[in-house]
């Protein structure tokens, strides 16, 4: 029991970081129609800013008191904002111009996209693993029969926040109507006087606030980053994505959340190496069973 | 209608395409070798190394040493007048070592008339998938630090010379996975550990050196608690180390090197409780600080080589080495150097034996399979029939303050 709900603890961890990404990708697919392969660099991106910030801020050990409040608020506010402005360039210069092209078209300027991100990231801090300062300090907390850390629960609440925070833009505000809108029905909304390409630009920003929080996220939780992480992470948050049902913010955040569980269960249970294949497997089984994805039903809106 | 005309037109342009291939290839090596003449006697050693991602900084100090070999022979001047050109090439894609790109790089050397030698590679995965390619094509092949035992010994290597089953081209100045797994079960034992908990990443060298490991642990007394396999990738092994953590081993074995795990495993075995519990891996982790920082500290290495600071020969290489490059040494940078001696040193004898000219690929090869008792920094070099190393020394370091710190050394035979 006690180890059961230890490895629930790591794989809701796992999965809180899944899902920031997953978001990104069910978003931009729900309203521009396009899988952004480029979206798991954008994470990689988050992690390399907020490295960044916190070298310039001359930190590289524990944080305390204010300090730990500022200056990780600092780092996490400035990749956010740093990888959304990276996804609405994206947009603005690789995929607007390809918005009425053959499917492909975009899906391949994805896929270089990201590579350009990449190779960029390999250029400013090499190819080698980088060493993240562990600024948050990790006490252990015991909850009874289970015990949680202090990033555990950092990682956790900050995905929650997050993704409360857009729920609250998508359903109560006016942009998030009109994302929905959009969602819906590119030309009837345009026609309606909803302005297409602001609101694609704006999802794209989100995507990428997202993603540089889960970039951030997955700095201060493994203390370690290199420019492919977002590779394999990237791979994991659109299985999630596609999982939940693509599109759906919802079955987003479940996908996550269940992809993390799934991953840590299998490696407890079947032994490390079987973990992505048990990850795969239940897609698999998911999409022949339900080819919509676990919520891809139950909410007709797209966003 | 347009179809069929496009594969009519294709038909027809496909034996002029050839023509045109062979035409280059024909002009490409008849131009290297008029190149090749007025230059007088270059002789190209191809070096096979990852240089950049993960494991470049292991690969980068490797490449050093193999370097500086060339560039002393070069200084000192060789017979026939004959002049060392090294002529690297980068295994690593997209930031980790790639059998593929070891291949490619292997086939490039062999279209190098010039090449008469090949150093390298790093890893035993790209050794395995290069072995075969330079067996056919009769080019000798020194690594330095592979340590997979099916690249010399038993079924597996036979099958890699099956295009030329006579002639062995693969030879290394490391040691394999079976002496280094066995002299790590006995350190092991004799820090007195009792139970251990083993994870590889499933590649040819990690399996290898875990499994010896398993074996030679159970049998030196130990007990093995369970033994994990890791895919390449992975970053998160939370819930691999909570698994652990129940089981309360006194040492967690790594069979792999820092980019495919030992790094973050390091790492994160601080959250998971397990910061006092030791760690150890084979020469594939040297380079754990880089990953795992200051939590490095306290884990345990075998490097298949003596400790360099032992040896009167390894003394002059590290002066000269730093005065070089103005950095310490890496973990195979005597190693690289000394397998570098053993090309150079064929190379010489070969020249030495063809009158003076440049010789043949065989007539390296051939010197470098005579090699006995060559003076390195790493001790006498010689072959057995396999291409191994006659008397290989594994030592034992720890990582003190991000510094290594050598502990002991054991010989080991076969």
């Amino acid at each position: 029991m006690h180890e059961f709900l230890a490895q629930l603890v790591n794989g809701i961890s796992l999965g809180g970081i899944y899902a920031l990404i997953a978001i990104g990708y069910t978003m931009v697919y729900g309203i521009a129609e396009l899988i952004n392969f480029a979206h798991g660099d954008v994470y990689t991106l988050g992690t390399f800013v907020a490295l960044a910030i916190f070298g310039a801020l001359g930190i590289s050990g524990e944080l305390h008191g204010i300090a730990l409040v500022v200056d990780s608020g600092l780092a996490l506010i400035g990749a956010a904002v740093c990888c959304g402005l990276i996804g609405m360039a994206m947009e603005r210069l690789a995929y607007r111009r390809l918005r009425n092209a053959p499917r492909l078209a975009p899906l391949i300027t994805a896929i270089g996209v990201s590579f350009i991100l990449q190779n960029l990231m390999q250029l400013w801090k090499g190819s080698a693993p980088i060493p993240f300062p562990a600024v948050l300090p990790n006490p252990r907390f015991d909850l009874g029969p289970v015990s949680i850390t202090a990033q555990q629960i950092a990682v956790v609440a900050l995905a929650v926040a997050a993704m409360f925070a857009l729920q609250i833009v998508v359903t109560r505000t006016r942009t998030g109507a009109a994302m929905r809108a959009v969602a819906q029905d590119r030309q009837a909304a345009s026609l309606m006087g909803v302005d297409v390409d602001r609101t694609i630009a704006i999802t794209f920003l989100i995507a990428g606030l997202l993603a540089g929080v889960g970039g951030f996220v997955s700095g201060v939780y493994y203390q370690s980053t290199w420019f492919l992480n977002g590779f394999s992470a990237g791979l994991k948050a659109f299985t999630a994505a596609v999982l939940g049902g693509i599109g759906n913010i919802a079955g987003a955040m479940l996908g996550g959340f269940l992809i993390g569980i799934i991953e840590s269960f299998a490696t407890w249970l079947i032994g490390g190496q079987w973990s992505n294949v048990t990850v795969f497997a239940i897609l698999i089984l998911v999409l022949v069973l339900k080819p919509s994805g676990l919520l891809g039903e139950r909410v007709p809106e797209k966003v | 209608m347009l179809s069929r005309s496009l594969v009519l037109r294709l038909c027809a342009a496909a034996p002029l395409a050839f023509a045109l291939a062979a035409c280059s290839s024909n002009a490409s090596t008849a131009s290297s070798s008029a190149a090749q003449a007025p230059a007088g006697n270059a002789v190209k050693i191809g070096i096979d190394l990852p240089l950049s991602g993960a494991d470049s900084s292991v690969g980068r100090s490797t490449l050093n040493g193999m370097l500086l070999a060339i560039e002393q022979a070069n200084a000192k001047g060789l017979p026939g007048g004959v002049t060392l050109q090294p002529d690297q090439l980068d295994d690593a894609v997209q930031g980790v070592h790639s059998p593929q790109q070891g291949v490619a790089n292997a086939r490039t050397f062999i279209s190098d008339d010039g090449v008469l030698v090949m150093l390298g590679p790093y890893n035993s995965n790209v050794a395995a998938a290069q072995i075969p390619v330079t067996n056919a094509a009769g080019l000798a092949q020194i690594s330095a630090s592979t340590v997979s035992d099916g690249l010399t010994l038993g079924d597996d290597a036979k099958n890699l010379r099956r295009a030329n089953p006579t002639t062995n081209t693969f030879f290394r100045v490391s040691t394999t996975d079976s002496r280094q797994g066995a002299a790590a079960a006995r350190f092991a034992r004799q820090l007195g550990k009792k139970t251990v908990y083993i994870i590889d990443d499933n590649e040819t060298y990690g399996l290898d050196l875990a499994n010896v490991f398993e074996k030679d642990f159970t049998q030196l007394g130990g007990t093995v608690i369970g033994h994990d396999h890791i895919d390449k990738g992975t970053q998160d092994f939370k819930a691999l180390l909570t698994k652990i953590a129940a089981t309360k081993p006194d040492l967690i074995f790594y069979g792999g090197t820092t980019s495919t795990g030992a790094g973050l495993i390091r790492q994160q075995m601080f959250d998971e409780g397990l910061g006092n519990t030791a760690f150890m891996g084979g020469d594939g982790i040297p380079d754990i600080a880089t990953v795992a920082g200051p939590r490095a500290d306290g884990t345990y290495y075998t490097v298949a080589a003596p400790n360099a600071d032992k040896l009167l020969s390894a003394r002059q290489f590290v002066r000269d080495y730093e005065a070089r490059f103005h950095e310490p040494i890496g973990p195979y940078s005597a190693n690289a150097y000394a397998a570098t001696q053993v090309a150079i040193a064929a190379i010489a004898a070969a020249t030495k034996e063809n009158g003076g000219k440049v010789p043949t690929r065989a007539q390296v090869l051939a010197q470098i399979a005579k090699t006995n008792a060559l003076s390195t920094p790493i001790g006498p070099v010689g072959f057995d029939a396999g291409g191994d190393v006659l008397e290989p020394v594994v030592s034992l370091y720890t990582i003190k303050n991000g510094q290594p710190v050598f502990i002991s050394q054991q010989s080991v035979s076969k």
